[in-house]
């Protein structure tokens, strides 16, 4: 019978294994006496190269103005991040700051996981920018605006027919395909739902550049109205026309347009912030989104603090501190071409370097966040379905104004419960 | 003539077995060239194949610039740990569920596998109450007793099946030269199922050395995290930097994939073990 080793070679093995088993019972947690109050703040943003690390110095400055208070970085993962943070504010405990996504604030403040800051925070003592008023809930503020990101074309005029970014949708789908060969793709985005909430991004962009909304302002949903099954039929052509890297996910096609292989994207100032600062060589500009409508998406994340927090005026006490003029403005560098919960003008310096923050600030008047109005909380399951009925008509050949008669029937009876 | 026929019988039956290996192979060789080609290159049409041989230093560099070494040792705690504490708790109740007949046998056997029956996202709340409860949480401690309570029902069955093939007279033979039951169990009975500890070895170190939904969850301090953590880490909102994912991915792969080819005969072995009694 073949045996897989002696019997003294198993006791030593498992000795060995028993020593492995106390070292692993013997590593220390992460609980250590600490002189000063220590407060733990997540974010995504952490983890990116390049603004991680300047957004980590960001904080580490809180830390030196402070005597009594420091605040930990934590970096956890964009994609589970909302999962993570649910879960701990579930047991009770969780980080006492979070940059939450602006669907997840909502789930969290109508669920009481976040406390509210109108007694702290005044609206009157700043000069709030106009994003801001997304985040009242019912005439109550549970956060501040950490990051507040516009949607416009950004383009490779080197790729481009006579280096002029489209000003239509026409001009649009034509450049895409003069552009495209072997070599460059003329444009890329999400049609997978392996990545629907890239999807949903870059769909709200051409259903709100054709003047659609998925809801009016008295609550009734709009998912089948015209203007947003034109901007389906606008994602169709797309589609349809063999000008992009269909499948690739967003890191790849940023990758690409990066290494000058895809001559545009639409995307947010964050990922030109990325170009600009680890990209130097890459002659990146910008120009409104092609669309009839300069509506367009809008990235808000905002910083709010956990309702279990054991440090709550430690926690206001860094809130305060990030709304100052002086780390607003430094806030909003790190971050590129994004704006932060206060008005912060550029310098001419920073305009002169970078001519497309510009394109990027003129936006935030346009710009509509990517939330199904008076339903923000059920945006996820509507934008499933929503996205499903997309695909049908992208892959399945289906007809777009029914696939939206269809997805308007089933948000209103499978998730409104109507 | 014969002979020719089984030559060539042979030879396609390597070249199937060759072209399989390909294609299980592939996926890792594609992450050694993705890992390992200029930046420039990466969307290069026709695609490079091989590795850049000017580009190894983005190894030392990820070693470097990020914590994937404490990562990878982390991983090896809670894997090392998932195994052994799994294999004590999981012999005795294979060698009663084999060996003993009792009331309610059948409901034991059923409830051992509770743990399987819920998905990790729905017990993850309710444990990081209890792991709160109990000062558990950011502890490799906490992550090996709860990856050990997702293995020991799987291990249990396992062992149960292989100790139902060790012949009784062997045991009872033992008794008569005055073995105790316990003295049986690891003196007599173990040495015999060792192919099968060896494959229920791998299959939890696998699951300690992969698990992701509880090592992000219970463990939020940076120092502790494992390896699944630390990579899942830089897939970004924004920007993914492609060569430390893929050299990363690389380091956390290899690992496992050389334990499992050394050990690979015994899983063969242990996963048949019981299947047929003589």
């Amino acid at each position: 019978m073949t045996t897989l080793m002696s019997l003294p070679s198993l006791r030593a093995g498992a000795r060995a294994l028993g020593v492995a088993a106390v070292f692993a019972v013997a590593v220390p947690g992460a609980a250590h006496a600490q002189a000063k109050e220590t407060l733990s703040f997540a974010a995504a943003t952490f983890a990116e190269s390049g603004r991680g690390d300047k957004l980590k110095l960001w904080v580490e400055k809180f830390n030196k103005s402070q005597s009594a208070i420091e605040v930990q970085p934590l970096a956890l993962p964009f994609s589970t991040l909302a999962k993570t943070v649910f879960t701990q504010m579930g047991g009770g405990a969780g980080p006492d700051l979070v940059r939450f996504d602006l669907i997840d604030y909502y789930a969290a403040a109508q669920a009481q996981r976040i406390l509210p800051l109108d007694a702290d925070i005044k609206a009157s003592d700043y000069k709030l920018t106009e994003p801001n008023k997304y985040l009242v809930i019912d005439g109550k503020r549970y956060g501040v605006p950490f990051e507040i990101s516009n949607y416009q074309l950004i383009y490779n005029p080197q790729l481009l027919k006579g280096g002029k970014p489209p000003a239509t949708f026409d001009e649009f789908l034509t450049a895409a395909k003069d552009a495209t060969s072997d070599q460059v793709f003329g444009f890329a985005y999400r049609a997978t739902m392996a990545e629907s909430n890239g999807f949903w991004q870059d769909l709200c962009n051409f259903v709100y550049g054709f003047g659609g909304r998925w809801s009016d302002d008295q609550g009734n949903l709009t998912i089948n109205s015209p203007k947003v099954v034109e901007g389906v039929i606008a994602y169709k052509k797309m589609y349809d026309l063999g000008a992009t890297p269909k499948g690739a996910d967003a890191a790849t096609y940023r990758r690409m347009f990066w290494e000058k292989k895809l001559a545009m994207e639409i995307d947010n100032g964050g990922v030109a912030g990325i170009f600009s600062q680890q990209a130097p060589d890459l002659p990146l500009q910008a120009a409104p989104s092609p669309f009839p409508t300069r509506a367009q998406g809008l990235i808000l994340a905002p910083l709010a603090i956990n309702s279990n927090t054991k440090h709550k005026e430690a926690a206001v006490t860094f809130v305060k501190w990030m709304m100052q003029p002086e780390n607003q403005k430094d806030l909003q560098a790190i971050l590129g071409a994004a704006n932060v919960a206060t008005v912060i003008e550029r310098t001419p310096e920073e305009l002169a370097a970078r001519p497309w923050l510009k394109v990027y600030d003129d936006q935030s008047p346009h710009s509509v966040p990517q939330l199904v109005k008076g339903f923000e909380a059920r945006t996820p399951e509507i934008q499933q379905v929503i996205l499903e009925q997309v695909l049908r008509v992208l892959q399945g050949g289906a007809e777009p104004q029914k696939a939206m008669d269809q997805a308007q029937r089933l948000v209103s009876t499978r998730v409104l419960r109507k | 003539m014969k002979t020719t026929t089984l030559d060539w019988r042979q030879a396609l039956l390597m070249i199937v077995i060759l072209g399989m290996l390909g294609i299980t192979a592939f996926p890792i060789y594609w992450m050694l060239v993705t890992s390992t080609t200029a930046s420039t290159d990466l969307f290069a049409s026709p695609p490079h194949l091989l590795p850049g041989l000017s580009q190894w230093h983005v190894f030392r560099e990820v070693f470097n610039t990020t914590d994937v070494g404490n990562w990878l040792i982390n991983s090896a705690i809670v894997a090392v740990g998932t195994t052994v504490l799994s294999l004590l708790l999981a012999v005795l109740p294979a060698y009663a569920l084999s060996r003993f007949r009792f009331a309610g046998i059948a409901i034991v056997g059923l409830a051992l596998f509770v743990t399987q029956m819920l998905p990790e996202a729905m017990l993850v709340v309710p444990l990081y109450a209890i792991f709160g409860q109990l000062s558990l949480l950011n502890t490799l401690t906490g992550l090996i007793l709860v990856n050990t309570a997702f293995t020991v029902p799987v291990i249990t069955w396992i062992l149960k099946g292989a100790i139902d093939g060790v012949p009784i007279d062997i045991e009872e033979a033992a008794s008569i030269d005055g073995c105790s039951r316990i003295g049986t169990v690891f003196i007599v009975v173990i040495p015999l199922i060792a192919p099968t500890l060896a494959a229920t070895a791998v299959i939890a170190f696998f699951h300690g050395w992969n698990e992701y939904v509880f090592a992000q969850t219970l463990v939020s301090a940076p120092e502790l995290h494992t390896a699944s953590v630390g990579l899942a880490g830089f897939v970004g909102e924004l920007s993914t930097p492609l060569h430390s994912v893929m050299a990363i991915g690389l380091m956390y792969t290899l690992p496992a994939v050389f334990f499992y080819l050394l050990v690979q005969r015994y899983v063969v072995a242990g996963m048949t073990a019981g299947s047929v009694k003589g």
